[in-house]
Protein backbone atom coordinates (compact mmCIF):
# COMPACT_ATOMS: atom_id res chain seq x y z
CA UNK A 1 0.00 0.00 0.00
CA UNK A 2 1.24 3.47 -0.86
CA UNK A 3 1.74 5.62 2.21
CA UNK A 4 1.04 9.32 2.00
CA UNK A 5 2.80 11.57 4.52
CA UNK A 6 0.27 13.09 6.90
CA UNK A 7 -2.23 10.26 6.31
CA UNK A 8 -0.41 7.34 7.90
CA UNK A 9 -3.08 6.45 10.49
CA UNK A 10 -4.92 4.60 7.72
CA UNK A 11 -1.85 2.39 7.27
CA UNK A 12 -1.79 1.31 10.91
CA UNK A 13 -5.58 0.92 10.99
CA UNK A 14 -5.26 -1.82 8.40
CA UNK A 15 -2.62 -3.61 10.47
CA UNK A 16 -3.98 -3.11 13.96
CA UNK A 17 -7.48 -3.20 15.38
CA UNK A 18 -8.43 -0.63 18.01
CA UNK A 19 -9.65 -2.43 21.15
CA UNK A 20 -13.36 -2.07 21.93
CA UNK A 21 -12.45 -0.98 25.47
CA UNK A 22 -10.44 1.95 24.08
CA UNK A 23 -13.35 3.00 21.83
CA UNK A 24 -15.77 2.75 24.76
CA UNK A 25 -13.55 4.86 27.01
CA UNK A 26 -13.27 7.55 24.34
CA UNK A 27 -17.06 7.64 23.93
CA UNK A 28 -17.47 7.86 27.71
CA UNK A 29 -15.03 10.79 27.89
CA UNK A 30 -16.88 12.65 25.13
CA UNK A 31 -20.19 12.05 26.91
CA UNK A 32 -18.88 13.32 30.26
CA UNK A 33 -17.14 16.26 28.60
CA UNK A 34 -20.39 17.30 26.94
CA UNK A 35 -22.34 16.89 30.17
CA UNK A 36 -19.88 19.02 32.16
CA UNK A 37 -19.66 21.74 29.51
CA UNK A 38 -23.48 21.83 29.18
CA UNK A 39 -23.85 22.07 32.96
CA UNK A 40 -21.46 25.01 33.11
CA UNK A 41 -23.19 26.89 30.26
CA UNK A 42 -25.57 28.78 32.53
CA UNK A 43 -23.47 29.52 35.56
CA UNK A 44 -20.21 28.81 37.36
CA UNK A 45 -20.57 25.74 39.59
CA UNK A 46 -18.65 24.08 42.40
CA UNK A 47 -17.72 20.40 42.25
CA UNK A 48 -20.48 19.63 44.73
CA UNK A 49 -23.07 21.39 42.54
CA UNK A 50 -21.77 19.65 39.42
CA UNK A 51 -21.94 16.29 41.17
CA UNK A 52 -25.59 16.82 42.01
CA UNK A 53 -26.41 18.02 38.51
CA UNK A 54 -24.59 15.21 36.71
CA UNK A 55 -25.32 12.42 39.17
CA UNK A 56 -21.70 11.31 39.12
CA UNK A 57 -19.24 10.36 41.85
CA UNK A 58 -17.42 13.43 43.22
CA UNK A 59 -13.93 12.09 42.59
CA UNK A 60 -14.86 11.41 38.96
CA UNK A 61 -16.14 14.96 38.57
CA UNK A 62 -12.84 16.23 40.02
CA UNK A 63 -10.82 14.12 37.56
CA UNK A 64 -12.79 15.03 34.44
CA UNK A 65 -13.27 18.67 35.40
CA UNK A 66 -9.56 19.15 36.07
CA UNK A 67 -8.79 17.45 32.76
CA UNK A 68 -11.08 19.93 31.01
CA UNK A 69 -9.29 22.78 32.81
CA UNK A 70 -6.00 21.37 31.49
CA UNK A 71 -7.40 21.03 27.96
CA UNK A 72 -8.52 24.65 28.01
CA UNK A 73 -12.32 24.25 28.07
CA UNK A 74 -12.93 25.27 31.67
CA UNK A 75 -11.32 27.78 34.02
CA UNK A 76 -11.20 28.16 37.76
CA UNK A 77 -13.48 30.79 39.26
CA UNK A 78 -13.77 32.19 42.76
CA UNK A 79 -13.30 30.33 46.01
CA UNK A 80 -16.13 30.26 48.57
CA UNK A 81 -16.22 32.32 51.79
CA UNK A 82 -14.64 29.47 53.78
CA UNK A 83 -11.72 29.24 51.29
CA UNK A 84 -12.59 25.59 50.73
CA UNK A 85 -14.28 25.06 47.38
CA UNK A 86 -13.63 26.77 44.06
CA UNK A 87 -16.25 27.33 41.42
CA UNK A 88 -15.53 26.49 37.79
CA UNK A 89 -16.77 28.19 34.63
CA UNK A 90 -16.49 27.81 30.89
CA UNK A 91 -13.39 29.34 29.43
CA UNK A 92 -14.01 32.22 27.13
CA UNK A 93 -12.01 31.17 24.09
CA UNK A 94 -13.56 33.90 22.06
CA UNK B 1 7.19 -6.77 14.82
CA UNK B 2 10.86 -5.77 14.89
CA UNK B 3 11.80 -4.04 11.69
CA UNK B 4 15.50 -3.43 11.44
CA UNK B 5 18.88 -4.61 12.65
CA UNK B 6 21.37 -1.80 13.00
CA UNK B 7 24.96 -2.18 14.11
CA UNK B 8 26.87 0.65 15.65
CA UNK B 9 29.58 1.24 18.26
CA UNK B 10 30.23 3.59 21.20
CA UNK B 11 32.80 3.93 23.96
CA UNK B 12 30.26 3.86 26.79
CA UNK B 13 26.72 2.66 27.21
CA UNK B 14 24.74 4.29 30.01
CA UNK B 15 21.47 2.68 30.96
CA UNK B 16 19.08 5.15 32.58
CA UNK B 17 18.58 8.83 31.75
CA UNK B 18 17.80 10.08 35.23
CA UNK B 19 19.96 12.56 37.08
CA UNK B 20 22.74 9.99 37.77
CA UNK B 21 22.83 8.57 34.25
CA UNK B 22 22.71 12.05 32.73
CA UNK B 23 25.53 13.31 34.92
CA UNK B 24 27.70 10.28 34.12
CA UNK B 25 26.96 10.71 30.39
CA UNK B 26 28.02 14.37 30.46
CA UNK B 27 31.23 13.61 32.38
CA UNK B 28 32.29 10.90 29.94
CA UNK B 29 31.22 12.85 26.85
CA UNK B 30 33.11 15.94 28.03
CA UNK B 31 36.35 13.94 27.98
CA UNK B 32 35.83 13.15 24.32
CA UNK B 33 34.33 9.66 24.48
CA UNK B 34 31.24 8.69 22.53
CA UNK B 35 28.33 7.84 24.79
CA UNK B 36 25.06 6.07 24.10
CA UNK B 37 22.45 7.03 26.71
CA UNK B 38 19.44 4.75 26.89
CA UNK B 39 16.19 5.84 28.53
CA UNK B 40 13.09 3.65 28.67
CA UNK B 41 10.74 6.60 29.12
CA UNK B 42 9.75 9.26 26.56
CA UNK B 43 11.91 11.89 28.29
CA UNK B 44 15.16 11.94 30.19
CA UNK B 45 15.31 13.51 33.65
CA UNK B 46 14.09 10.53 35.67
CA UNK B 47 12.14 11.17 38.83
CA UNK B 48 13.94 14.43 39.64
CA UNK B 49 12.45 16.30 36.68
CA UNK B 50 8.98 15.67 38.12
CA UNK B 51 9.77 17.13 41.56
CA UNK B 52 8.66 20.54 42.78
CA UNK B 53 11.71 21.62 44.78
CA UNK B 54 14.71 19.92 46.34
CA UNK B 55 15.74 19.70 49.99
CA UNK B 56 17.27 21.28 52.02
CA UNK B 57 17.80 24.36 49.84
CA UNK B 58 14.28 24.52 48.38
CA UNK B 59 15.79 25.18 44.96
CA UNK B 60 13.45 24.62 42.04
CA UNK B 61 14.04 21.05 40.78
CA UNK B 62 13.11 21.94 37.20
CA UNK B 63 15.55 24.86 37.21
CA UNK B 64 18.39 22.47 38.07
CA UNK B 65 17.29 19.63 35.81
CA UNK B 66 16.29 21.55 32.68
CA UNK B 67 19.76 22.93 31.77
CA UNK B 68 21.23 19.48 32.46
CA UNK B 69 18.82 17.59 30.20
CA UNK B 70 19.15 20.27 27.55
CA UNK B 71 22.95 19.90 27.61
CA UNK B 72 22.63 16.12 27.38
CA UNK B 73 20.23 16.37 24.43
CA UNK B 74 22.51 18.59 22.36
CA UNK B 75 25.94 17.25 23.36
CA UNK B 76 27.83 16.18 20.21
CA UNK B 77 29.31 13.13 21.97
CA UNK B 78 26.03 11.86 23.40
CA UNK B 79 23.57 9.82 21.37
CA UNK B 80 20.26 9.76 23.18
CA UNK B 81 17.76 6.95 22.70
CA UNK B 82 14.42 7.44 24.46
CA UNK B 83 11.60 4.84 24.52
CA UNK B 84 14.34 2.21 24.43
CA UNK B 85 15.24 -0.79 26.48
CA UNK B 86 18.37 -2.89 26.55
CA UNK B 87 17.29 -6.49 26.16
CA UNK B 88 20.68 -8.18 26.68
CA UNK B 89 24.37 -7.50 27.12
CA UNK B 90 27.07 -10.03 26.31
CA UNK B 91 30.65 -9.55 27.42
CA UNK B 92 32.66 -10.79 24.45
CA UNK B 93 36.05 -10.23 26.10
CA UNK B 94 37.93 -7.57 28.08
CA UNK B 95 36.72 -4.07 27.14
CA UNK B 96 34.26 -5.47 24.60
CA UNK B 97 30.54 -5.72 25.20
CA UNK B 98 27.71 -6.29 22.77
CA UNK B 99 24.29 -4.94 23.67
CA UNK B 100 20.92 -5.49 22.02
CA UNK B 101 18.65 -2.47 22.23
CA UNK B 102 14.97 -2.39 21.41
CA UNK B 103 13.62 0.99 20.35
CA UNK B 104 9.86 1.30 20.62
CA UNK B 105 8.05 3.47 18.08
CA UNK B 106 7.05 6.96 19.25
CA UNK B 107 5.01 7.48 16.05
CA UNK B 108 6.47 10.99 15.86
CA UNK B 109 9.65 12.06 14.07
CA UNK B 110 11.33 13.88 16.98
CA UNK B 111 13.52 16.06 14.76
CA UNK B 112 10.50 17.41 12.86
CA UNK B 113 8.21 18.05 15.87
CA UNK B 114 7.98 21.68 16.95
CA UNK B 115 6.05 20.86 20.16
CA UNK B 116 3.21 23.13 18.97
CA UNK B 117 0.69 20.87 20.79
CA UNK B 118 -1.86 21.13 17.97
CA UNK B 119 -2.01 17.32 17.90
CA UNK B 120 -2.83 17.33 21.61
CA UNK B 121 -5.68 19.77 21.07
CA UNK B 122 -7.08 17.74 18.19
CA UNK B 123 -6.85 14.34 19.88
CA UNK B 124 -10.31 13.25 21.11
CA UNK B 125 -8.99 10.68 23.59
CA UNK B 126 -8.40 11.36 27.27
CA UNK B 127 -6.67 8.90 29.61
CA UNK B 128 -5.08 9.26 33.06
CA UNK B 129 -1.80 11.17 32.90
CA UNK B 130 0.96 9.00 34.36
CA UNK B 131 3.28 12.02 34.59
CA UNK B 132 0.74 13.65 36.94
CA UNK B 133 0.34 10.34 38.78
CA UNK B 134 -3.21 9.91 37.48
CA UNK B 135 -4.59 13.02 39.17
CA UNK B 136 -5.69 14.45 35.83
CA UNK B 137 -6.07 13.32 32.21
CA UNK B 138 -3.87 13.59 29.14
CA UNK B 139 -4.46 13.01 25.44
CA UNK B 140 -3.34 9.96 23.44
CA UNK B 141 -1.29 12.36 21.29
CA UNK B 142 0.70 14.20 23.91
CA UNK B 143 3.89 15.86 25.07
CA UNK B 144 4.81 14.00 28.27
CA UNK B 145 5.28 17.20 30.33
CA UNK B 146 6.21 20.80 29.67
CA UNK B 147 9.95 20.43 30.38
CA UNK B 148 10.32 17.02 28.75
CA UNK B 149 13.50 16.39 26.81
CA UNK B 150 13.28 15.75 23.94
CA UNK B 151 10.32 18.11 23.85
CA UNK B 152 8.35 16.32 21.21
CA UNK B 153 4.94 14.72 20.98
CA UNK B 154 4.36 10.99 21.27
CA UNK B 155 1.43 8.77 20.45
CA UNK B 156 0.12 6.45 23.16
CA UNK B 157 -0.73 3.72 20.70
CA UNK B 158 -2.47 1.52 23.30
CA UNK B 159 -5.11 4.23 23.78
CA UNK B 160 -5.11 5.74 20.29
CA UNK B 161 -8.27 5.23 18.21
CA UNK B 162 -6.33 5.85 14.98
CA UNK B 163 -8.73 8.61 13.93
CA UNK B 164 -5.92 10.56 12.25
CA UNK B 165 -7.03 13.90 13.80
CA UNK B 166 -3.48 14.56 15.02
CA UNK B 167 -2.02 14.07 11.56
CA UNK B 168 -4.54 16.41 9.96
CA UNK B 169 -3.49 19.35 12.15
CA UNK B 170 0.25 18.67 12.31
CA UNK B 171 1.96 21.53 10.44
CA UNK B 172 5.18 19.59 9.87
CA UNK B 173 3.72 16.15 9.08
CA UNK B 174 5.91 14.68 11.81
CA UNK B 175 3.38 12.09 12.96
CA UNK B 176 4.22 8.76 11.40
CA UNK B 177 2.11 5.69 12.16
CA UNK B 178 4.33 3.56 9.93
CA UNK B 179 7.09 3.56 12.56
CA UNK B 180 7.92 0.14 13.91
CA UNK B 181 10.00 -1.37 16.69
CA UNK B 182 13.69 -1.25 15.83
CA UNK B 183 16.50 -3.42 17.10
CA UNK B 184 20.08 -2.22 17.42
CA UNK B 185 23.23 -4.24 17.99
CA UNK B 186 25.75 -2.00 19.72
CA UNK B 187 29.41 -2.62 20.49
CA UNK B 188 30.65 -0.80 23.57
CA UNK B 189 33.74 -0.75 25.75
CA UNK B 190 32.18 0.00 29.12
CA UNK B 191 28.73 0.08 30.73
CA UNK B 192 27.24 2.25 33.48
CA UNK B 193 24.06 1.09 35.14
CA UNK B 194 22.00 4.06 36.31
CA UNK B 195 18.66 2.31 36.42
CA UNK B 196 17.44 4.15 39.51
CA UNK B 197 14.87 2.92 41.96
CA UNK B 198 11.21 2.04 42.16
CA UNK B 199 8.76 3.60 44.55
CA UNK B 200 6.90 1.39 46.99
CA UNK B 201 3.36 0.62 45.86
CA UNK B 202 1.09 1.49 48.81
CA UNK B 203 -1.62 -0.82 47.46
CA UNK B 204 0.49 -3.50 49.15
CA UNK B 205 -0.51 -1.99 52.53
CA UNK B 206 -4.32 -2.13 52.38
CA UNK B 207 -4.63 -0.92 55.99
CA UNK B 208 -3.68 2.58 54.78
CA UNK B 209 -6.56 2.62 52.32
CA UNK B 210 -4.63 3.88 49.29
CA UNK B 211 -6.70 3.39 46.15
CA UNK B 212 -9.84 2.96 48.25
CA UNK B 213 -9.90 6.34 50.02
CA UNK B 214 -9.38 9.08 47.44
CA UNK B 215 -7.83 11.50 49.94
CA UNK B 216 -4.99 9.13 50.73
CA UNK B 217 -2.33 10.04 48.19
CA UNK B 218 1.36 9.27 47.72
CA UNK B 219 4.22 11.69 48.23
CA UNK B 220 4.81 11.80 44.45
CA UNK B 221 1.18 12.84 43.92
CA UNK B 222 1.67 15.62 46.50
CA UNK B 223 4.94 16.52 44.77
CA UNK B 224 2.97 17.10 41.58
CA UNK B 225 0.30 19.11 43.42
CA UNK B 226 3.08 21.37 44.72
CA UNK B 227 4.94 21.75 41.41
CA UNK B 228 4.50 24.83 39.18
CA UNK B 229 3.19 22.51 36.43
CA UNK B 230 0.67 20.99 38.82
CA UNK B 231 -2.52 19.19 37.85
CA UNK B 232 -4.87 21.50 39.81
CA UNK B 233 -4.92 25.25 40.32
CA UNK B 234 -3.86 24.73 43.95
CA UNK B 235 -3.61 21.89 46.47
CA UNK B 236 -6.92 20.04 46.33
CA UNK B 237 -8.37 16.84 47.67
CA UNK B 238 -8.90 14.35 44.82
CA UNK B 239 -12.18 13.17 46.40
CA UNK B 240 -14.12 16.43 46.17
CA UNK B 241 -11.84 19.30 45.14
CA UNK B 242 -11.74 20.78 48.64
CA UNK B 243 -8.72 22.82 49.70
CA UNK B 244 -7.38 20.71 52.60
CA UNK B 245 -6.60 22.30 55.93
CA UNK B 246 -5.44 19.38 58.05
CA UNK B 247 -2.86 17.27 56.26
CA UNK B 248 -1.01 14.25 57.68
CA UNK B 249 2.19 12.59 56.49
CA UNK B 250 2.78 8.91 57.20
CA UNK B 251 6.51 8.31 57.14
CA UNK B 252 8.16 4.94 56.48
CA UNK B 253 5.35 3.71 54.22
CA UNK B 254 7.06 0.69 52.71
CA UNK B 255 10.42 1.28 54.41
CA UNK B 256 11.87 -0.01 57.69
CA UNK B 257 9.16 -2.62 57.62
CA UNK B 258 10.20 -6.26 57.41
CA UNK B 259 6.54 -7.31 57.15
CA UNK B 260 6.38 -5.95 53.60
CA UNK B 261 9.89 -7.14 52.71
CA UNK B 262 11.79 -3.85 52.95
CA UNK B 263 13.55 -3.56 56.32
CA UNK B 264 15.91 -0.73 55.34
CA UNK B 265 15.56 3.04 55.59
CA UNK B 266 14.86 4.81 52.28
CA UNK B 267 17.02 7.77 53.37
CA UNK B 268 14.95 10.42 51.56
CA UNK B 269 11.40 10.14 52.95
CA UNK B 270 11.97 12.14 56.16
CA UNK B 271 13.53 15.02 54.29
CA UNK B 272 11.16 15.13 51.29
CA UNK B 273 8.21 15.04 53.70
CA UNK B 274 9.70 17.92 55.69
CA UNK B 275 10.29 19.75 52.40
CA UNK B 276 6.68 19.20 51.29
CA UNK B 277 5.38 20.27 54.70
CA UNK B 278 7.23 23.59 54.36
CA UNK B 279 5.93 24.07 50.82
CA UNK B 280 2.41 23.30 52.03
CA UNK B 281 2.71 25.88 54.80
CA UNK B 282 3.64 28.37 52.08
CA UNK B 283 0.86 27.36 49.67
CA UNK B 284 -1.83 26.98 52.36
CA UNK B 285 -0.86 29.29 55.24
CA UNK B 286 -3.90 28.31 57.34
CA UNK B 287 -3.29 24.56 57.03
CA UNK B 288 -2.16 22.29 59.86
CA UNK B 289 0.48 19.78 58.80
CA UNK B 290 1.33 16.80 60.99
CA UNK B 291 4.15 14.35 60.33
CA UNK B 292 3.83 10.92 61.94
CA UNK B 293 7.31 9.38 62.22
CA UNK B 294 9.29 6.60 63.87
CA UNK B 295 12.59 8.52 63.89
CA UNK B 296 13.53 11.66 61.97
CA UNK B 297 16.75 10.90 60.13
CA UNK B 298 18.23 14.29 59.29
CA UNK B 299 21.76 13.10 58.64
CA UNK B 300 22.96 15.22 55.71
CA UNK B 301 24.43 18.68 55.34
CA UNK B 302 21.85 21.24 56.40
CA UNK B 303 19.21 18.57 57.09
CA UNK B 304 18.89 19.09 60.85
CA UNK B 305 18.56 22.86 60.36
CA UNK B 306 15.89 22.15 57.72
CA UNK B 307 14.01 19.95 60.20
CA UNK B 308 14.24 22.62 62.91
CA UNK B 309 13.03 25.20 60.36
CA UNK B 310 9.91 23.10 59.69
CA UNK B 311 9.24 22.88 63.43
CA UNK B 312 9.67 26.63 63.68
CA UNK B 313 7.16 27.12 60.88
CA UNK B 314 4.59 25.19 62.89
CA UNK B 315 4.74 21.69 61.40
CA UNK B 316 3.55 19.25 64.04
CA UNK B 317 5.79 16.19 64.55
CA UNK B 318 4.25 13.16 66.26
CA UNK B 319 6.39 10.16 67.12
CA UNK B 320 3.92 7.46 66.26
CA UNK B 321 3.37 4.51 63.99
CA UNK B 322 0.10 4.46 62.06
CA UNK B 323 -1.80 1.21 62.46
CA UNK B 324 -4.83 1.89 60.32
CA UNK B 325 -6.55 4.60 58.33
CA UNK B 326 -10.33 4.68 57.95
CA UNK B 327 -12.60 7.09 56.10
CA UNK B 328 -15.51 9.17 57.33
CA UNK B 329 -18.53 9.95 55.18
CA UNK B 330 -17.27 13.45 54.39
CA UNK B 331 -13.98 12.06 53.04
CA UNK B 332 -11.98 12.95 56.15
CA UNK B 333 -9.63 10.28 57.43
CA UNK B 334 -9.18 8.82 60.90
CA UNK B 335 -5.62 7.80 61.69
CA UNK B 336 -5.26 5.24 64.46
CA UNK B 337 -1.73 5.31 65.78
CA UNK B 338 0.54 4.37 68.62
CA UNK B 339 1.87 7.49 70.32
CA UNK B 340 5.37 6.23 71.11
CA UNK B 341 6.18 9.00 73.62
CA UNK B 342 2.96 8.55 75.61
CA UNK B 343 2.86 4.79 75.03
CA UNK B 344 -0.82 4.64 74.14
CA UNK B 345 -3.07 4.24 71.12
CA UNK B 346 -4.70 7.42 69.83
CA UNK B 347 -6.85 8.57 66.94
CA UNK B 348 -6.63 11.78 64.93
CA UNK B 349 -8.76 13.21 62.12
CA UNK B 350 -7.21 14.74 59.00
CA UNK B 351 -8.76 15.74 55.70
CA UNK B 352 -5.89 14.49 53.57
CA UNK B 353 -3.15 11.90 54.14
CA UNK B 354 0.13 11.70 52.25
CA UNK B 355 1.95 8.36 52.33
CA UNK B 356 5.71 8.96 52.28
CA UNK B 357 6.50 5.95 50.14
CA UNK B 358 9.90 4.33 50.30
CA UNK B 359 12.60 3.38 47.82
CA UNK B 360 12.75 -0.12 46.37
CA UNK B 361 15.42 -1.67 44.15
CA UNK B 362 14.93 -1.68 40.41
CA UNK B 363 16.00 -5.17 39.45
CA UNK B 364 15.63 -4.68 35.68
CA UNK B 365 19.41 -4.63 35.14
CA UNK B 366 20.00 -8.07 36.63
CA UNK B 367 18.51 -9.97 33.73
CA UNK B 368 20.50 -8.08 31.07
CA UNK B 369 23.81 -9.88 31.43
CA UNK B 370 23.85 -13.25 29.74
CA UNK B 371 27.53 -14.14 30.00
CA UNK B 372 28.39 -12.79 33.47
CA UNK B 373 26.52 -12.54 36.73
CA UNK B 374 25.60 -9.09 38.02
CA UNK B 375 25.56 -9.61 41.78
CA UNK B 376 22.99 -7.96 44.03
CA UNK B 377 23.27 -7.04 47.70
CA UNK B 378 20.94 -8.60 50.31
CA UNK B 379 18.33 -5.92 49.59
CA UNK B 380 18.43 -6.54 45.80
CA UNK B 381 20.27 -3.34 44.90
CA UNK B 382 23.34 -3.71 42.66
CA UNK B 383 26.23 -5.02 44.75
CA UNK B 384 29.24 -2.72 45.13
CA UNK B 385 32.22 -5.08 45.27
CA UNK B 386 34.48 -2.47 46.87
CA UNK B 387 32.19 0.09 48.45
CA UNK B 388 34.96 1.95 50.30
CA UNK B 389 37.73 2.30 47.72
CA UNK B 390 35.91 1.86 44.41
CA UNK B 391 32.19 2.32 45.06
CA UNK B 392 31.06 2.23 41.42
CA UNK B 393 32.58 -1.21 40.68
CA UNK B 394 30.16 -4.09 40.19
CA UNK B 395 30.77 -7.82 40.04
CA UNK B 396 31.43 -7.53 36.27
CA UNK B 397 34.71 -5.93 35.25
CA UNK B 398 33.98 -2.91 33.03
CA UNK B 399 30.43 -2.49 34.34
CA UNK B 400 29.86 0.32 36.84
CA UNK B 401 26.89 1.50 38.87
CA UNK B 402 25.70 5.07 39.47
CA UNK B 403 23.04 6.59 41.69
CA UNK B 404 20.19 4.79 43.40
CA UNK B 405 20.69 1.58 41.43
CA UNK B 406 23.13 0.66 44.24
CA UNK B 407 20.95 1.77 47.16
CA UNK B 408 18.73 4.55 48.47
CA UNK B 409 20.33 8.00 48.35
CA UNK B 410 19.38 11.63 47.81
CA UNK B 411 20.01 13.79 44.74
CA UNK B 412 23.42 15.26 45.75
CA UNK B 413 24.70 11.77 46.60
CA UNK B 414 23.36 10.41 43.28
CA UNK B 415 25.23 13.11 41.39
CA UNK B 416 28.38 12.49 43.43
CA UNK B 417 28.06 8.76 42.78
CA UNK B 418 27.61 9.43 39.06
CA UNK B 419 30.89 11.35 39.16
CA UNK B 420 32.56 8.35 40.73
CA UNK B 421 31.08 5.95 38.16
CA UNK B 422 32.09 8.15 35.23
CA UNK B 423 35.66 8.55 36.61
CA UNK B 424 35.99 4.79 36.97
CA UNK B 425 34.57 4.21 33.50
CA UNK B 426 36.98 6.74 31.97
CA UNK B 427 39.87 5.13 33.85
CA UNK B 428 38.75 1.73 32.53
CA UNK B 429 38.59 3.07 28.97
CA UNK B 430 42.09 4.58 29.25
CA UNK B 431 43.56 1.40 30.73
CA UNK B 432 42.10 -0.87 28.08
CA UNK B 433 42.74 1.17 24.94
Amino acid sequence: MEIEKGKTAKYLKEKREVAQEVKDKQKEFLKIKKAILDALKEDALTIDQLTQKLNMAKHEVVFYLMSLVKYGFVQTGDVDDMDEYFSYKLKNNG
Amino acid sequence: MISKQKITSFDALIIGGGIAGGEAALNIANTGYKVLLIEKDLSIGGKMILLSKVFPTLDCAACITTPKVSEISRHPNITLFTSCEVSKINKIDENNFEATIIKKPRYVVIEDCTACQLCEQACPVSVPDEYQFNLVGRKAAFIPFSIASPKAAAIDIENCILCGACEKVCPTNCIDFTQDTEEYQVHINTVILATGFKLFDPLLMPRYGYGLYKNVITSMQMERELAPTRPFNTILRPSDGKVPDKIAYVLCTGSRDASIGNPICSQICCMYSIKQSQLLMGALPMADVTIYYINIRSFGKGFEEFYQQAKGMGVNFVKGKIGKISEKENGNLILRYEDINENRVKEAEHDMVVLSVGVLPNQDATKLFKTDELKLDPYKFIHQVDSLLSPAKTSIDGVFVAGTASGPMDIPDSILFAGSASSEAISYLIQHK
